[in-house]
């Protein structure tokens, strides 16, 4: 079971797929991810077909009347709102049932909004009070019309939204918002904060690493000291102090953290630089009078590379999986929608009370697949720079 | 008595085939010392190690090891636990690191007596005195961890720990290569002395042909597995039959009248 | 501005802040109003009960499954520890816990879904601790299930390497029965690297009790560093990086000392560098 060739394995594969999801997948929606599209805590599509989906509808001039198949129970909310550029007297909203019966919503004025949960709009149909102006309004299984009735000119859109149960592949989070769109824009955050953390780190470490090897001396065991320093303090403390003192912010957090994972690279980086600067050609350099800048950057960085690419892209998931903790904690930017501030979310805001576990799952298996796949993408890179690997771990 | 018969043995892994040793025919009797010289890679190692059964996992054999009449290639882990070390006892090669780096090497021949002869703590200690003795070594160097002895000290505590069990055979491998010259002569010396006092069957391999001439009551030649030439050592130094063997003596020879 | 000491000069204030560290005097608590020290002695048994039970338990079954995965190469038990070991160190801790509460206290309780003890707590020392060991099993669980997976990998990697040493053949070859090669020789050389590896992982544990004490609701050390951290309650936080501080010195010490028990080759070059 060798799979040698980069398209064979699933990790590379799963990393095309998830970046272009980073790049392009913001176009499979109409809406931004941070906005409300339906109910909140709104399930799944597939998961229980007989609740209500959510449905919406646009009257223009040009279609002033919409028909909605309804085959469901009653929908939690019923939402009528008019964008108009002014008032248009002598029209109104009506709603058309099944049986033909008409109940006039509201008269076609700017910025006109009903809610079917609303008290006025309740005493306006003739409810009493505690009725439900959504379970009353749609009442029965059939097709239902919503159109603008009257005459005299009108310029706008008037939208209805029926709130259902269920929404897109992931259903909705506590304010509404489709899930799915959210976990797309996440891999965004996780992918950055992951790759520039580890860059940085990487460009830091063989930086140190190249240094203390070549150069040996005070400066190699100064350096050392502090690798080992470095290591034996623990890591997510000094983190969420860093993020409380500095800030929030993703750049602040792409610094963080690789200010404190570059001590692996350097000592990797360090033992390699000290085997190869005895060997016979670059003694060869240096008695030819080579300047030190020039074999380091010519000669002794070109032999790390390749080992460089393994070893950054195993540490990317160190950087993910940080960053998500740091997120689940609530120590980030709530601006930024990311799969560790969704956890956090998630957490604080009803998955447990409200059972929506579909809040929990796709940021979580994210991260988890997003850091297997650099895992294993890794242990591939390993496994090509040093072929005595071959046929270990995951292979 | 130990007789191998027609032994072979294939290395096997995913990629290829190694075939170590190919129909070998060898006897050790007690109160006898018999040498078995080649190159390195000629197999003899090999030869060795699978008289009592310690070859890698890879390692498939063929023929026949009778050690008084009972073939030890079909004997069981269990059955081969009671021969190993009471019956035939091993010397390692010098440069292996035989001993568990974190235990004293007394520790070690304790260990041997008590799951081998069932003595206790006590009467084990007691006794290693004397087996050191035996091997020439101070019996205080029972209680120094490994890496305290130096090469020849730590040949001559494996010395001691295989004849912790009074073992009628002995199986040398190497057992004097990475140590000097005089040391390597004492430990020569002390190894005749046990063939000759004790009654030890000895199986010495080395790749020092002249060493191995000038101990050994019997000479086995190998080369690229096969046995190419077996003998009086005298007769064999002085006659050799097989061109390999002739080369060995002949670079030997070039090597004596250099200076 | 008396209360906090802040009259007198700076660097007063820090001595003072030293001194009073040390002798485990951390102020009053911005948050609570009460004092730190006191505050922190009501927490500390539980993150040392959390973490203490986990890190053994994880640390037995690693060890234990990661022993029996070297001696059996290319077996289904050593796929299993392989995998889970990536598994652990790409999986999200606190996701996995969310799962482990959603599905064993939110959708069939048999947990509970938060705290440390029911509220309120019930009477009778018995029913208290088991009260207590209750709402403990499922972060402990959570705890030991992420942790042996690495664990496993790391005393894995390591018998693989000492299984193929000379003295472990050379001590089968003597005849030792297979167990007697095991214990007496070679997890007598895994215990040395085992134990620095324990007691140095302390500190990195306890990060770890952030976490799952933040998903679990548990009344610990880590949910107070992190109330203090994001609440910026400077004694709180202080005293708490204190602590650890203290934590990653005692351990780092702890495992070079015993590291020179274990490890005899270690006390000779002790005695050769004074």
């Amino acid at each position: 079971m060798r799979r040698r060739t980069l398209t064979r394995r699933w990790s590379f594969w799963c990393l095309v797929l998830l970046a272009a999801l980073a790049l392009f997948g913001g176009r499979l929606f109409s809406a931004p991810p941070d906005a409300e599209v339906a109910a909140p805590f709104s399930k799944p599509f597939w998961l229980d077909r007989s609740l209500p989906p959510t449905v919406t509808a646009d009257l223009t001039p040009d279609a002033p009347s919409a028909e909605i198949p309804w085959s469901w129970g009653a929908p939690s909310r019923f939402f009528v709102a008019a964008d108009m550029v002014a008032d248009a007297p002598g029209r109104t909203i009506l709603w058309t049932k099944p049986g033909g019966r008409t109940v006039e919503i509201a008269p076609l004025k700017k910025g006109v909004e009903r809610d079917g949960r609303d008290m006025a709009f309740k005493r306006a149909l003739g409810l009493p009070p505690f009725a439900d102006g959504a379970a009353s309004l749609l009442d029965e299984r059939g097709t239902y019309r919503l159109s603008v009735d009257g005459q005299g000119p009108w310029e706008g859109t008037v939208r209805l939204r029926l709130d259902g149960g269920r929404w897109g592949l992931f259903g909705t989070d506590q304010r509404g918002r489709d899930i799915a769109a959210l976990f797309v824009a996440g891999i965004r955050v996780s992918l950055l904060v992951g790759i520039m953390a580890t860059l940085i780190a990487t460009a830091l470490g063989t930086t140190v690493g190249l240094a203390a090897g070549y150069l040996g001396g005070w400066f190699d065991s100064a350096a050392m000291r502090l690798v080992d320093l470095l290591l034996s303090i623990p890591m997510l403390p000094i983190l969420m102090a860093l993020a409380a003192i500095w800030g929030k912010g993703l750049w602040q957090l792409v610094l963080i953290l690789s200010i404190f994972s570059w001590m692996g690279t350097a000592r990797t980086v360090r033992a390699m630089t000290l085997s190869l600067r005895d060997t016979a050609y670059i003694e060869d350099l240096r008695g030819i009078g080579a300047p030190t800048a020039y074999i380091l950057r010519r000669h002794l960085l070109p032999e790390t590379l390749p080992l460089l690419l393994a070893t950054m892209t195993l540490g990317v998931p160190g950087a993910i999986l940080s960053e998500a903790g740091l997120s689940f904690l609530g120590l980030s930017d709530p601006r930024v929608i990311s799969w560790g501030r969704m956890l956090h979310e998630a957490q604080t805001f009803g998955t447990f009370t409200a059972g929506a576990w579909w809040m929990l799952l796709p940021p979580g298996l994210g991260i988890a697949v997003l850091c297997l796949a650099f895992l294993d993408m890794g242990k591939y890179l390993e496994e090509r720079t040093d072929p005595r690997l071959r046929g270990g771990a995951l292979s | 008595m130990i007789a191998v018969r027609n032994l072979s043995v294939t290395y096997r892994s995913s990629e290829r085939e190694k075939r170590a040793v190919l129909g070998v025919d060898l006897a050790v009797e007690r109160g006898r010392m018999v040498a078995l010289a080649g190159e390195s890679g000629s197999g003899k190692s090999t030869v060795l190690m699978a008289i009592p059964g310690l070859l890698p996992a890879t390692a498939a054999t063929s023929g026949e090891i009778l050690l008084d009449g009972r073939d030890l290639l079909t004997c069981s882990e269990a059955e081969l636990n009671a021969v190993r070390w009471r019956r035939i006892a091993l010397v390692p090669q010098g440069a292996m690191n035989s001993f568990t780096p974190v235990l004293t090497v007394g520790r070690h021949v304790e260990e041997e007596l008590e799951v081998h002869l069932g003595l206790s703590k006590r009467e084990a200690r007691e006794r290693i005195p004397a087996l050191f003795a035996l091997a020439g070594l101070d019996g205080g160097l029972a209680a120094r961890y490994p890496h305290e002895l130096s090469g020849g000290q730590k040949q001559r505590s494996a010395i001691a720990l295989a004849l912790a069990c009074n073992p009628e055979y002995l199986l040398c491998d190497e057992p004097t290569t990475a140590l000097d010259v005089v040391t390597q002569r004492d430990i020569v010396v002390t190894l005749r002395r046990l063939v000759d006092e004790q009654g030890v069957g000895m199986l010495l391999v080395s790749h020092d042909l002249p060493l191995a001439a000038s101990v050994a009551d019997r000479l086995c030649i190998m080369k690229d597995g096969r046995l190419v030439e077996e003998g009086e050592p005298r007769t064999i130094v002085d006659h050799p039959a097989n061109p390999h063997t002739r080369a060995l003596v002949g670079a030997l020879r070039e090597l004596e009248e250099a200076p | 501005m008396e209360v906090y000491g802040l009259d007198k000069p700076m660097l007063t204030q820090f001595a003072l802040y030293v001194k009073s560290s040390l002798s485990f005097d951390f102020g009053i608590s911005f948050l609570t109003g009460r004092p730190v020290a006191d505050e922190l002695r009501s927490r500390v048994p539980n993150t040392v009960a959390l973490l203490g039970s986990s890190l053994l338990l994880s640390a037995l079954l690693g060890t234990w499954l990661g022993i029996q995965a070297a001696r059996k190469r290319g077996g289904a038990l050593e796929r299993l520890v392989l995998w889970g070991g990536a598994l652990s160190y790409s999986f999200p801790s606190f996701f996995f816990q969310l799962m482990l509460l959603m599905v064993f206290a939110a959708a069939i309780p048999i947990f509970p879904l938060r705290g440390s003890l029911s509220v309120p707590p019930p009477l009778g020392g018995a029913a208290l601790f088991l009260d207590y060991v209750w709402h403990l099993a499922l972060p402990v669980l959570s705890q030991v299930l992420l942790g042996f997976g690495g664990w496993a990998l790391y005393v894995r990697n390591l018998m693989v390497k000492i299984l193929g040493e000379d003295f472990i053949l050379m001590a089968r070859g003597r005849g030792l029965p297979e167990r007697r090669v095991l214990r007496g020789h070679a997890f007598r050389m895994l215990l040395p690297p085992l134990l620095t590896i324990l007691l140095l992982s302390l500190p990195g544990v306890v990060s770890g009790a952030v976490l799952t004490e933040t998903v679990f609701s548990l009344h610990g050390v880590g949910r107070f560093l992190m109330e203090a951290v994001t609440g910026h309650d400077y004694p709180a936080a202080g005293a708490s990086f204190f602590l650890l501080a203290l934590l990653t010195v005692a351990s780092t010490l702890a495992s070079d000392l015993l590291y020179g028990v274990t490890d005899p080759r270690v006390r000779l070059e002790r005695g050769r560098g004074r």
